[in-house]
């Protein structure tokens, strides 16, 4: 102890007598800078290029080389969603004088018994095989998969603008105005004390009891009653985090109104956030649909309404797709690189979108 | 006459104890003695009374709400007109079993009769409930199967394979267990799995293997379940020959099922874990073990392992008891007899006393893991004090 004591004094007394600080400053200023003179053009002129926030957030983004390989893919469903029934297409339900009913099988059952055709040059994904549920046996995949397919997009895109604006107004809400956190608190915990599933399936059969008709209006209502939940709980907290910090209270105190400090102090701020969850909804929405329908609680096929989800289920009830795996690639094929492009680009969006990474 | 005295015994003995806790906690009754102090006002156990205490009201209304929502969405008359009118049957008759059967539901009366009614019936106090039965052949009724509940969540009717009557609790218990066995050996996989994963994804962060686990993560979050799991189920069944139907008696059966639970599962607990080595890798305390010269090994291990099972440690007792109530999906792909498949049949055959006792289950148990997780958390994470003002 007494040692170290006595070494550290020695450093100090050796330091105070070989180096002058300030003459080495001075020395250091003269070799670095060279002095240019006053100059009053270019005081206000700035060296460094101008800064735009979403030129970088864009920029950023297409650093990655897999975000333009999920933008590609996307491309290429979104066209076949529109284009790929013109190209080839046996349509899946005839109207018969206004009446919708199911088309005669292309192949039928009865005379093929368990006949399934694999992928050929007429049908591109095969024939959806006589396990398929009565509707879909004999239909063709290649038709069934596109037209699933486009609803499934629709049906993502709308109810993920719809859960983003309900998410924000009602998360901004319940985290700037106190009163509202116990009301909105214990509606949380009701969704988590009860199962999903169960809720979904209660909501349905009330909403068929009243509206007599599977719709696209009860889908939708459906997926957004609960959805909403998740990204507003997210803005919550964000908002509490930042809703006491000076440049909030000083607004406040400054006499700005609620509506206008939420929009103009506290959201531009959860930008990132807001995007990201947006950009991962479509794939959410699209897989929970998928889940409704394989518990039957989708739309109704007779009314020519048919999803990616409806397709999958009818592929997968009864084994024959161990036997057959074409059944299960047709939907499988669209589905998983769907999802998964979105859920990545909104990954990808959610770093680019962080004004920290602009640098 | 036994079962209401242990029954009435154990409700006294509970509300004393928490009065009495209470009281010391106000220090009206040993307020100077140490000893007592620290056992009955620890702050740990007021906590939980206090969290018990406002769970009641999420309770009550979870319960209440899924009441209205199960009477709006099957009314009564029309699941007496499916299940009892046919075309050898008399309005009478039809009239005589369908009241029979609104009797022993509890569909009787008017719509807030029959919500004091079922509270009634499940708040948990010792009561006796029989069995009606109605013999069509002597216009009879029987009265059987006299039995005493503490709660009575009702009985059940149409079920196939279950005779008309059956209590719920006797259809329920055993599904309960058959959920729980398969769930609990599925989070230990998956914990087992994905909290090593995890570490090695931090540890060598932008590796080969942090790629990879990365690209599972995404694509689990991203692949809705039921094409997931029927992927699962194409390798397992497919390419391991594994049994495709669900047997009690047959482990290689549960296989299927454990295996893709644990799959699933695993890449949460991974994603968690990363996400927080990766956080603490970055702090300061690390930062200073560095400079002082530790080996990365010893960083990894004395330091942020000890901090990082914290969030682990909190998650555990959810998960445990969350496996009581099973999987909805792989329960319904696999047709396993549990809890996820006993909600479905339950709601296809319109039985309300079965659902509203799943729920008021499944929201007992979240309420309790929930609880659980913040007592554990504390117990592992001196930081972490439930007393106010802190």
């Amino acid at each position: 102890m007494q040692d170290k004591k006595i070494e550290r004094d020695d450093i100090f007394r050796i330091y105070d007598e070989t180096v002058d600080v300030e003459e080495n400053v001075e020395k250091n200023v003269k070799e670095l800078f060279t002095v240019v003179g006053t100059s009053p053009e270019n005081i206000e002129h700035l060296d460094s290029t101008p800064y735009s926030y979403w030129r970088m957030t864009f920029k950023e983004l297409f650093k990655r080389p897999l975000v333009i390989v999920c933008l590609i893919l996307l491309f290429i469903i979104v066209f076949f969603t529109i284009f790929g029934p013109m190209i080839k297409f046996y349509p899946p339900i005839q109207v018969n004088g206004g009446v919708v009913e199911p088309s005669t099988p292309l192949i039928s059952p009865t005379e093929y018994p368990g006949y399934y055709l694999g992928p050929t040059s007429d049908y591109w994904f095969g024939i959806c095989g006589s396990n398929m549920g009565t509707w879909f046996a004999g239909q063709d995949m290649w038709s069934c998969v596109w037209i699933g397919a486009r609803l499934s997009l629709l049906l993502g895109v709308v109810v993920a603008l719809i859960d983003t604006v309900l998410g924000i107004a009602i998360g901004a809400a319940w985290g700037y105005f106190r009163w509202l956190d116990p009301i909105l608190i214990e509606f949380r915990n009701f969704v988590n004390n009860v199962p999903t599933i169960l809720l979904d399936i209660l909501l349905m059969q009330l909403l068929y009891n009243y509206m007599d008709k599977y719709g696209f209006l009860i889908i939708v209502t459906l997926l957004c009653a609960l959805g909403w939940l998740g990204l507003a709980g997210f803005v919550r907290n964000q908002i509490i985090i930042i809703r006491n910090r000076e440049y909030n209270i000083a607004s406040q105190t400054l006499g700005t109104s609620s509506g206008k400090m939420i929009s103009h102090n506290l959201l531009p701020y959860l930008i990132s956030v807001i995007v990201t969850v947006t950009s991962t909804a479509i794939p959410a929405a699209i897989s929970s649909e998928v889940g409704l329908a394989y518990f039957g609680l989708s739309f109704k096929i007779s009314t020519g309404d048919i999803t990616l989800g409806q397709v999958l289920t009818n592929a997968v009830s009864g084994l024959a797709w161990m036997d057959y795996p074409y059944l299960m690639l047709g939907p499988l094929v669209v589905m998983i690189p769907l999802t998964v492009a979105f859920f990545y680009l909104g990954l990808a969006l959610s770093d680019a979108t962080d004004p920290k990474s602009h640098r | 006459m036994v079962d209401y005295i242990v029954g009435y015994t154990i409700i006294g003995v509970l509300l004393v104890f928490v009065i009495f806790s209470i009281l010391v906690k106000k220090r009206v009754l040993f307020g100077n003695t140490p000893g007592m102090q620290k056992v009955f006002a620890h702050p740990l156990l007021h906590y939980s009374l206090r969290r018990l205490g406002s769970s009641l009201i999420s309770l009550a209304l979870a319960i209440t709400v899924t009441f209205f929502l199960i009477r709006a969405a099957q009314p009564a008359d029309q699941t007496c007109a499916i299940k009892f009118s046919g075309p050898h049957i008399t309005e009478e008759m039809f009239n005589l079993k369908c009241n029979l059967w609104k009797e022993e539901m509890g569909f009787n009366g008017t719509i807030f009769q029959q919500l004091i009614n079922f509270f009634y019936n499940i708040l948990p106090f010792p009561k006796t409930r029989c069995l009606t039965t109605f013999d069509t052949d002597t216009m009879l009724y029987t009265v059987e199967d006299c039995r005493n509940f503490v709660i009575d969540f009702g009985k059940i009717y149409f079920l196939p394979g279950v005779p008309d009557g059956t209590y719920v609790i006797d259809y329920m218990w055993p599904r309960m267990v058959t959920s729980f066995k398969i769930g609990i050996l599925a989070v230990v996989l998956e914990i087992a799995m994905g909290y090593p994963l995890g570490v090695f994804m931090a540890k060598h962060k932008d590796g080969v293997v942090d790629r990879i686990g990365l690209a599972y993560i995404i694509s689990i979050d991203a692949i809705p379940g039921i094409a997931y799991y029927y992927i699962w189920m194409a390798l397992l069944c497919g390419l391991f020959a594994l049994p495709r139907v669900y047997s009690a008696d047959d482990f290689t059966s549960w296989l299927p099922i454990i295996l893709t639970m644990g799959f699933t599962g695993m890449a949460g607990i991974a994603m968690w874990v990363r996400r927080f080595m990766v956080d603490e890798f970055n702090s300061d305390y690390v930062k200073f073990a560095r400079s002082k010269g530790l080996s990365e090994n010893k960083i990894l291990f004395t330091h942020v392992l000890r901090n990082a099972i914290v969030p682990l440690v909190r998650s555990i007792p959810s998960a445990v008891i969350g496996a009581l109530l099973g999987t909805y999906f792989l329960e319904n792909i696999y047709s396993v007899e549990g809890i996820g498949k006993a909600l479905l049949i339950a709601n296809s055959t319109k039985n309300a006393s079965l659902l509203q006792a799943i729920v008021i289950i499944s929201a007992l148990l979240s309420i309790i893991s929930y609880l659980l997780g913040d007592i554990v958390t504390a117990i592992a994470d001196p930081r972490v004090s439930f007393t106010k003002g802190d």
